[in-house]
């Protein structure tokens, strides 16, 4: 990277967060794959179909509204009833339901002898409208018109990329202990079976507490109280590898163990669910401009952590720890006490994780997390941190779980199967640290280093 | 810089080819635009079982032009909820599900009510309140039950002793053994000498059948209630040397069930039909897309595979010329 040299701050940039490159051109990407046709709902789609019908139908017509019976529908069948009221047209009725329903309407209202013209509808009813056109005798010479369509990236539609950042969060959340942990030169394998152990922790404590019937600061206080269990299990797991020198990878694989045992046992094996509804507030409500609580949240953490790391004491201990142990001993760095903050700090983001699943599906179930601590793995690892510790970026995890966030969701809409989304997942990962080692040594080369 | 390129050219091999450009064209015409989209989620796809119902739903639907796009949960309810996620993002006309999980599939399914895409369930039902599916299509377990009496009845010509080897556990097997008293308990020549757990595991029923073989040494025939526990009773049975006197039937019609009855180590084994669960599914979507009342359960009869059918049973002839 000569170009990089010439402008350090660049240089630094890219060092970071190259991998912001890489993001950008998988979502530039799949906006260019899933350019595809969009149904318009709600008041757009009314609009729309108000200025066909005007365009292309006869005066006078006899108008039917049919649509389902959900909040873009109704919506809808309101304004496209009030729009054509205003036109010339005659708007024999508007039927918002199942589709059965809308069946009967029509039965009735050509046994009633009141002709209709035309069915208007949404894309979501059109199947619908042209099956009874077929079936229904009296409608033959009515049309069914829809709003026409319209082109965009489904990739890039609102609701996706909510979505994308939506299934990330418990991945996202558990990759910042993680990335401490890994800058510590250490791993997690316990992140994945701590998650489950915390979902069902809290859904058995609020079961206890009141079931369906639990309040709101019970509800607080039992996901705090499966949050520290999990920060209590971090401890232990520092501990043995503090105290007695046993490797993280086997200290926490055993305590992966251990987690997954204890959340089957408490549970039989079978998920919890006597959570009240409202449970989902931090898993599933938008509160705030429309973006999830848990993005909320996730970005809070991301930028708390982004502080420790980047401008606190704490930050700078945990790289001298990962980057030279003995170095930092000699330093006068309690390094013990950094080791076990950063397994303590990721057990509690695993505990969250769980919270925020067991909100998500208000239940709480001993299978999940399965494999998820190689999915954060492979978040920090991809966002550039090594594994042999002592460098590495939180918001580098950030970016990395993104990552891997588009690909699953981009290989959904585009119809890629399960299995082949496995191998590509594989590859992208296996790339990703290739181009990071690639560009490591080919800058120190340029360097002139060694 | 360069790296960066190269990274992308990466993806772009390995994501270029299969997504395709415009997604579309699984199950439908080249060029054809389908009449429906339809999102599936399956429990797995590494157990045929689901194989069988996955193709049958992608087989039937094109013939009505929809468009059937199968994903799989692998056991896995948080697969599952961004499946459905990506389902409610590309406006599919119906979902359906194999629930990975039967209560925490409720929050999924209430996104999917909430975006107006009718959802039905097939082989495993949802349990979570307060959430609409449409209609749940799975094999009728309390029929296949009676259907395992029928065949027991006939087995022993009318008159006999019989042991039940069962798994009370599992929601299937309790419907299984509830049909099966119905209609033994009315057989006035047959005594049923009692249920014993073999949690549908072939050690564990060897072992309880060893021990129920000792105790009754008048015993003629067994009912298991699927097919490993049936092989694991057929091993006892051998090794005590009664294979002429105490024969068994027992359910599923998995290959090895098949090839026990073929070998004549079972009696009768009892069907599943998972294609037509499939078939079905997609008849009640297009009934349901048609303002057609949809029975909010369909049920999939069962039927008894006896010799005479694993004989002519071209999957079992290929096995034997191997």
């Amino acid at each position: 990277m000569r170009s990089s040299r010439s402008h350090p701050v660049l240089s630094r940039f890219t060092a970071n967060y190259g991998m912001l490159g890489v993001l950008a051109v998988l979502c530039l990407y799949y906006s260019w794959a899933t350019f595809q046709r969009q149904h318009p709902t709600g008041d757009d789609a009314s609009r729309v179909l108000a200025r066909k019908l005007a365009r292309s139908v006869d005066q006078k017509a006899n108008v039917l509204i049919a649509a389902k019976e959900y909040e873009d529908d109704i919506r809808f069948a309101e304004s496209l009833a009030a729009r054509l009221e205003g036109d010339r047209f005659h708007v024999v009725e508007s039927v918002n339901g199942e589709p059965a329903a809308i069946r009967a309407a029509i039965e009735r209202l050509l046994a009633a002898g009141t002709k209709i013209d035309v069915i208007a509808t949404p894309k979501s009813s059109q199947l619908l409208a042209t099956n009874l056109k077929k079936r229904i005798p009296e409608l033959a010479n009515t049309q069914v018109v829809v709003p026409d369509d319209y082109w965009w990236p489904t990739f890039l539609l609102g609701g996706n990329l909510l979505g994308v950042a939506n299934r990330i969060v418990v991945i996202a959340v558990i990759a910042v202990g993680m990335t401490m942990v890994i800058i510590t030169g250490g791993i997690d394998l316990s992140v994945g079976s701590l998650l489950a152990l915390s979902a069902v922790l809290t859904a058995r404590l609020i079961a206890i507490a009141g079931g369906i019937e639990a309040t709101p600061p019970a509800m607080v206080f039992c996901c705090l109280a499966a949050i520290a269990v999990c920060a209590g299990v971090g401890a232990f797991s520092g501990l043995m590898i503090t105290a007695f020198r046993i490797p993280p990878f086997i200290a926490t694989l055993a305590m992966m163990e251990v987690a997954r045992g204890l959340a089957l046992m408490i549970t039989k094996s079978r998920s919890i669910s006597d959570v009240p509804g409202s449970f989902d507030w931090l898993g599933l409500d938008a509160d705030l401009l429309s973006v999830p609580n848990a993005v909320i949240l996730m970005a809070l953490i991301y930028a708390a952590a982004h502080f420790v790391m980047s401008r606190s004491r704490l930050g700078r201990y945990i790289y001298a720890v990962g980057g030279n142990r003995q170095a930092a001993r000699l330093s006068g760095i309690p390094v013990n006490r950094v080791l076990i903050i950063a397994y303590i700090v990721c057990g509690a983001m695993a505990g969250l994780g769980g919270v925020i699943e067991t909100s998500q599906f208000t239940s709480g179930d001993p299978k999940s997390g399965l494999m998820y601590e190689l999915y954060v793995i492979a978040a920090v690892v991809v966002g550039g941190t090594s594994l042999a510790g002592g460098e590495g970026k939180i918001l580098g995890t950030l970016i990395g779980a993104f990552i891997i966030a588009v690909i699953q969701n981009g290989m959904n809409l585009t119809n890629v199967e399960s299995y082949t989304q496995k191998v590509i997942l594989g590859l992208v990962i296996l790339g990703a640290v290739l181009l990071d080692t690639l560009r490591k040594r080919g800058w120190r080369r340029l360097a002139g280093e060694q | 810089m360069k790296a960066i390129l190269s990274i992308s050219l990466i993806i772009f091999a390995g994501c270029g080819r299969p997504a395709g450009s415009d997604g579309q064209g699984k199950g439908v015409e080249d060029g054809a635009k389908p009449d429906a989209t339809i999102g599936v989620s399956v429990l797995t796809l590494t157990n045929p079982f689901f194989c069988e119902l996955a193709d049958a739903m992608k087989s039937e639907g094109a013939k009505h032009n929809f468009e059937v796009i199968v994903t799989s949960g692998e056991y896995n309810v948080a697969n599952q909820k961004n499946q459905i996620n990506d389902f409610i993002v590309k406006q599919v006309d119906a979902i359906v599900l194999c629930p990975c999980d039967s209560r925490a599939i409720g929050t999924s399914i209430g996104a999917a009510n909430a975006a107006g895409i009718p959802v039905f369930t097939a082989d495993i039902a949802c349990l979570a309140k307060g959430v609409k599916v449409v209609s749940h299509v799975a094999t009728d377990n309390l029929g296949g039950g009676r259907k395992a009496a029928e065949a027991v009845i006939e087995m022993l010509g009318g008159t006999g002793k019989v042991a039940v080897i069962d798994f009370p556990e599992v929601e299937s097997v309790i419907l299984r053994t509830t049909g099966f008293k119905e209609v033994i308990s009315k057989a006035p020549g047959i005594e049923v000498v009692g249920y014993w757990p073999g949690g549908g595991d072939r050690g564990k029923s060897f072992k309880a059948a060893e021990d129920i073989l000792q105790s009754y040494s008048d015993l003629d025939g067994f009912f298991a209630i699927n097919d490993p526990s049936g092989l694991g009773v057929a091993t006892a049975v051998e090794k005590a040397g009664k294979s002429d006197r105490v024969k068994i039937v027992s359910f599923d019609a998995q290959p090895d069930g098949r090839k026990g009855v073929k070998e004549g180590k079972l009696y009768a084994t009892i069907v599943q039909y998972p294609d037509k669960i499939g078939r079905k599914t997609i008849d009640a979507i297009v009934r349901y897309m048609a303002g057609e009342e949809v029975e909010p359960e369909i049920l999939i009869p069962c039927t008894i595979y006896r010799k005479a059918h694993a004989d002519a049973d071209p999957t079992l002839a290929a096995d034997k010329g191997q």
